[in-house]
């Protein structure tokens, strides 16, 4: 009936406006708008004159929720540790991605908005780089991911902000690659990628090498949704003795696995840094390349990993990188206060000027102009029959 | 009763006031409701008749007469003047989504709406034209690539969608109803799949197409996230505009009895089929259209932009505003937008939603005064007790103060219980129970009757509050989609038809 | 010969759970035209209940009580986990929207698939939990034909999932409750006005369609050891797919469907290639469809003029 219309629409949109208009208020006083994580970052908070924002971009729910969450546990175990550390106030506030581009943009223009943000932590995903690298770059926001690994992110020059603390593509697979051959001799293997932009990377600087040492390269495909791989398992033929997946999630590995026990194949798998978890992925007699350590094995990160042991038990390799990107941030932000209030501009130039000698990825860190990481190093890890991880090149 | 008939508005006349669920009762159906084999007609001309009484009444009438078009051009306008008052990046950002997810409302309103076809797979209509505009505006084709410019390439995009809308409709001729949605369904399927999977090199595969050129029409191009919230308006309105005419023609009204009967409105000589594949084209030409600008606007696509999440976003917006209304697929669009991505983003807002739409509820549906006045004096009473008591039994089961910051915090923290262990620290157990314990006392609440859902509301109220502080403000992403799942629930119990929907009656 | 079995018994395993879901997918259609999208969640639910069984017993690699009993009881409690889910979802959102447009069930499914969902992350965590099958049930057991392996969980699953099947065919035929759901599912005032309690019938449809659900979660955890809070959304869309393809409404229908899905699924990832699975089994889907327009088994559809 009109009158009940008219009666909502000018309630709905009243309210919208009174909430636009009270919001770009909100806006610029973040620190209430960070909400819940200031619990965990500013028990170690000392002097108040050094306070600023890190915002994370991650797939915090989705399908994918599980890399994500490790990432932001990772990121505020960080936080709390630097401002003990360095007597900052550094918050966190959280930007959900899901990781799709669209969501990644919105996300985006709402840091870019906060003026007490003054870095960033992720997108995750290659493609949610492309989409938001423009966006970062004309705010000049620095923003360091800890799990992109295209190489056009940085060869491109669209994205002048952005840096990332893991080694790209075109170096982690021609590596592995030549491992492969070297080492496992095979004469066939099958290559799986889950149809996102790190695995079809990955599988593309590969398959040339392979087929280049002759090697019969059987490639298939899967996506990340599907958690039963019976159907590719008796695929594998009994000439096929190594099954190579460069997967983001280890439980799927450990599942392929699980099929190859159960259809009694032999095919020795080799993961990449998806799959390595020594929580997670446990097959024995796997390998496993990773741009990290294993951080339960060093240690000077026995503190770390007690925490992460309660925090997120079951972490793989996406915490870490993200764990040493935000604390490159804090760092900057720090450096950057000793000359006066934090702006963009002045922990961009401490992010570039970064240069630590030593990280939680038992490797310093150095960022060259274009943003990727120097020197990037590169684990090989085998699961022994016991179920644990042993270094075998690194 | 007659004084209450003659209120309600006659014959069949607006029913009982369906309140959400938890406070409805049941057991109860009003002999009011539409019923089948009333005459949809005459209940909704009686409806008409009733306007509120004295100078109210009078303003009703007096804007009831004022024209359809002057009515668009108003809202129009008021739009217009909303990049002015001085918005940031973030904020224009929601609005152009806004407009966004309104052009596509609008356009599915023709096929769900009107014509009554479940069309799942609305999002590869706009997959189908960002991708074809990003495959018209980038060197994604061959080395130098293809450039057309903005009037060449939306054309071209939709009529291909147009086109491409006609080949997923075409399965209707023989399936009706969910079969034909699951069809549809698949076609949207598949276009994740396709531009996921299918040769990479052209497509762009997981990679994407980025690098597109922006919206550049005769010497001008649109740079700004203002650019393109007047662009959006003005396409916005056209598409309003155009299917409006639409609506009022013989077209709108082959629709419109397509939807209610087919089978009798093939006996009246309407070409069902062709209304039918009418009905898609135009849907599909609209989404073709959002998705050009969404792509220009984004400067990249990918596949995973326009999977079943989206869909769903869609759908809700309109269903939400009222299927079937132009102004409800807008309002409806509009009012997820800002809530889904703009508000409940920041955890203050999500705060003030969640308080302001419990408060809301109650002193909406809460009668006489007395109770309400009582259930909330109780709740601040029984909150300031059980602080007092739980901080004499021991001081960490009050350690943690309202994770809630600003004014909330401020005026809560003597109030909500927030235990913290001996590192500062907020334990999720108790949150993770007090949570479980939440949605039973909510389920036990719609069940019970009189003196004692009174008296349960007072501590379900309590808890409501410190489990919210406890526990769901510090994870603001998964909240988010905890409220909007409550809030659809929720909106859906309180007003089927959707906030500016009629109510319709559906023979089965 | 052994590859064509391998990947048949893989579709037939994958088939029965979608068939399962479809099942609870189609009783709840049949009686009040509603597509529950939240039905996927309540299948995660049994899944998570069935792992939080196996801990309570000490975990996988230690279990206090023998094999069976922990699955027996892993059953029970899921299903009746379930199916009381599904009956407090059905009372507080669906119930005031039955004689709602049928378009308003699906967005208030929406929201409580949405509510499931992220309830489920924010109790349980993001992490993916392993039921961890092989620790408990070895791979050993089985058929081992040469190079025809199949695990004897899989054998379990697909000749559990009949007897459940079967069983439900038996009671919507035989017995009076079964008569009930019919004539609900036909004509609801008539029903009502010969005394049938319709609220009641609805109820139990609800609990033994979710019941079903349950069920079927803990066999996909004991069969692909992966639990985590957004395994219902994939698995509901296909449950949904092969509800509708097999003709919606229709029990057997339901149970053709989804084996008919799996086995494509299975054999089109072993014999022409697994990264245009998907596409190809939707191409064929919809050429089905096309052929035949109330799905493979379902009833015509009489128009009403």
């Amino acid at each position: 009936m009109a009158v009940r219309r008219i009666t909502i629409v000018a309630a709905v949109l009243s309210a919208l406006i009174a909430a636009g208009c009270g919001s770009s208020s909100n806006n610029n006083n973040s620190t209430s708008s960070s909400g819940g994580s200031s619990t965990t970052a500013s028990t170690g908070g000392g002097s108040k004159s050094c306070t600023a924002s890190i915002g994370i971009e991650a797939p915090l729910t989705g399908p994918v929720a599980v890399l994500g969450q490790e990432q932001l546990a990772f990121a505020k175990m960080a936080i709390k540790q630097d401002n003990a550390a360095n007597h900052t106030n550094i918050q966190l506030v959280q930007g959900d991605t899901q990781l799709t581009p669209s969501q990644a943009v919105t996300v985006t223009q709402q840091f870019v908005s906060n003026s007490s943000i003054v870095g960033v932590v992720g997108p995750a995903g290659s493609q949610e780089v492309e989409a938001v690298g423009p966006i970062f770059g004309r705010a000049g926001v620095p923003f360091i991911s800890g799990s992109a690994t295209n190489p056009t992110l940085t060869s491109s020059g669209k994205n002048p902000t952005f840096f990332r603390v893991v080694s790209r593509d075109d170096v982690q697979g021609p590596q592995d690659a030549n491992w492969i051959i070297s080492h496992l001799h095979p004469k066939a293997l099958m290559i799986v990628d889950d149809q996102e932009v790190y695995s079809t990377g990955l599988v593309s600087a590969m398959m040339p090498i392979f087929q280049k040492a002759g090697i019969k390269v059987d490639h298939e495909s899967v996506s990340q949704k599907v958690t039963d791989f019976s159907s590719l398992v008796a695929k594998v033929t009994p000439q096929t003795t190594v099954v190579v997946l460069p997967w983001q999630v280890a439980a799927n590995g450990e599942q392929f696995g699980k099929n190859l026990a159960e259809q009694h194949k032999n095919a020795t798998i080799v993961g990449t840094d998806g799959l390595f978890s020594p929580s997670a992925f446990t097959i024995p007699g796997s390998y496993v390349s990773s741009f990290g350590p294993d951080i339960t094995a060093i240690p000077s990160d026995a503190s770390i990993v007690a925490q992460a042991k309660v925090a997120f038990p079951k972490f793989g390799t996406f915490g870490p990188p993200v764990y040493a990107a935000t604390h490159v941030l804090d760092d900057a932000i720090a450096t950057a206060c000793k000359s006066g209030s934090p702006s963009r501009s002045s922990v961009l130039s401490a992010v570039k000027a970064t240069d630590e000698s030593t990280s939680i990825l038992g490797q310093p860190i150095k960022f060259d102009s274009k943003g990727d990481l120097v020197g990037a190093k590169w684990f090989l890890f085998k699961i022994n029959s016991a179920g644990k991880y042993q270094l075998v090149t690194g | 009763m007659a004084s209450e008939d003659v209120r309600a508005g006659g014959l069949a006349g607006e029913p009982k006031d369906p309140s959400p669920a938890g406070l409805q009762d049941p057991g109860v159906t009003g002999p009011r409701e539409p019923s089948v084999g009333v005459d949809e007609w005459v209940a909704r001309s009686a409806q008409r008749r009733t306007y509120a009484p004295g100078r109210l009444g009078d303003a009703q009438r007096r804007l009831e007469r004022v024209g359809w078009w002057p009515r668009l051009l108003a809202v129009a306008v008021l739009a217009a003047v909303i990049p002015q008052l001085g918005l940031n990046q973030f904020q224009l950002q929601i609005g152009i989504n806004a407009l966004l997810l309104s052009i596509l409302a609008v356009g599915l309103n023709v096929a769900v709406g009107w014509a009554g076809l479940l069309d799942l797979g609305y999002i590869a209509f706009y997959g189908f034209g960002a991708y074809g505009f990003a495959l018209l505006s980038s060197n994604q084709l061959s080395a130098s690539g293809i450039h057309l410019q903005a009037w060449e390439s939306i054309p071209i995009v939709m009529v291909g969608g147009a086109i491409l809308g006609l080949i997923v409709g075409f399965p209707s001729r023989r399936l009706i109803g969910d079969y034909l949605a699951i069809v549809t369904l698949f076609f949207g399927e598949a276009f994740v799949e396709f531009t996921n999977n299918v040769a990479p090199s052209k497509l762009g595969g997981p990679n994407g197409i980025f690098g597109l050129d922006p919206i550049r029409a005769f010497g001008t191009q649109i740079l700004t996230n203002t650019g393109y919230f007047y662009l959006l308006l003005v396409l916005l309105v056209l598409s309003i505009a155009v299917l409006r005419l639409l609506d009022t023609s013989r077209t709108g009204r082959a629709w419109r009895a397509v939807r209610e009967d087919p089978l009798a409105a093939s006996l009246m000589t309407i070409p069902v089929n062709r209304v039918k594949l009418m009905a898609f084209a135009f849907g599909a030409m609209v989404a073709a259209m959002a998705g050009a600008v969404y792509a220009a606007q984004q400067t990249s696509v990918f596949p995973t932009d326009f999977d079943t999440p989206v869909l769903i976003l869609i759908y809700a917006g309109l269903i939400l505003g009222g299927a079937g209304s132009l102004a409800g697929a807008v309002l409806g669009a509009v009012v997820i937008e800002i809530t889904y991505d703009g508000l409940l983003r920041s955890p203050t807002w999500a705060g003030a939603i969640f308080y302001v739409l419990i408060l809301l509820t109650l002193v909406v549906k809460l009668r006489p005064w007395r109770r309400l006045a009582g259930v909330l004096g109780g709740t601040v009473a029984l909150g300031f007790a059980a602080h007092a008591i739980a901080k004499a039994i021991s001081a960490s089961a009050v350690a943690g103060g309202p994770q809630s910051g600003g004014i909330i915090h401020d005026a809560l923290v003597n109030w909500v219980i927030v235990p913290a262990n001996s590192a500062g620290n907020i334990p999720t157990g108790p949150g993770n129970a007090g949570f479980i314990v939440l949605i039973a006392l909510v389920i036990a609440l719609a069940q019970l009757r009189g003196r004692w859902r009174t008296i349960l509301m007072v501590p379900t109220l309590y808890l409501a509050a410190c489990v919210w502080e406890m526990r769901l403000v510090g994870t603001p992403s998964t909240t988010r989609l905890i409220l909007i799942g409550a809030i659809l629930i929720v909106m859906m119990n309180a007003r089927p038809q959707g906030l500016l929907g009629s109510r319709r009656v559906e023979v089965v | 010969m052994h590859f064509f079995v391998q990947e048949l018994v893989n579709g037939l395993t994958q088939g029965a759970l979608y068939a399962l879901l479809a099942l609870g997918y189609s009783m709840v259609y049949g009686v009040l035209k509603l597509l529950n999208f939240a039905h996927g969640d309540i299948y995660m639910v049994g899944a998570f209940i069935g792992y939080f069984v196996l801990q309570w017993f000490g975990g996988p690699g230690a279990l206090s009580a023998p094999v069976p009993i922990v699955i027996l009881v892993m059953f029970l409690l899921a299903s009746g986990g379930c199916g009381l889910l599904g009956v407090v979802i059905e009372r507080f959102a669906y119930r005031p929207l039955r004689d709602a447009p049928r378009i308003a069930p699906l967005i208030t499914a929406l929201g409580v698939s949405f509510f499931l969902e992220n309830t489920a992350l924010l109790l349980w965590g993001a992490s993916y939990r392993s039921y961890s099958t092989s620790s408990f049930i070895s791979f050993s057991t089985g058929i081992h034909a040469g190079p025809l392996q199949i695990d004897v969980v899989r054998i379990m699953i697909i000749v559990l999932s009949v007897i459940l099947m079967l069983g439900l065919r038996v009671l919507v035929d035989r017995t009076s409750l079964g008569k009930q759901m019919r004539a609900v599912a036909a004509d609801r005032e008539a029903a009502e006005m010969l005394g049938i309690n319709v609220d009641f019938t609805i109820s139990a449809t609800f609990f033994i369609g979710s019941a079903l659900a349950g069920v079927g979660g803990v066999m996909a955890g004991l069969v692909f050891n992966t639990v985590y809070s957004y395994m219902g959304f994939v698995a509901g869309l296909y449950a949904f797919t092969a509800a509708v393809v097999g003709g919606i409404g229709s029990i057997a229908g339901a149970v053709v469907g989804g084996f008919a899905i799996g086995i494509a699924q299975s054999m089109i990832t072993g014999y022409v290639s697994s990264t245009y699975t998907n596409l190809l089994v939707f191409g064929i889907l919809i050429v089905v469809m096309l052929l035949r327009p109330s799905g493979l088994l379902g009833r015509v559809q009489l128009q009403k003029v």
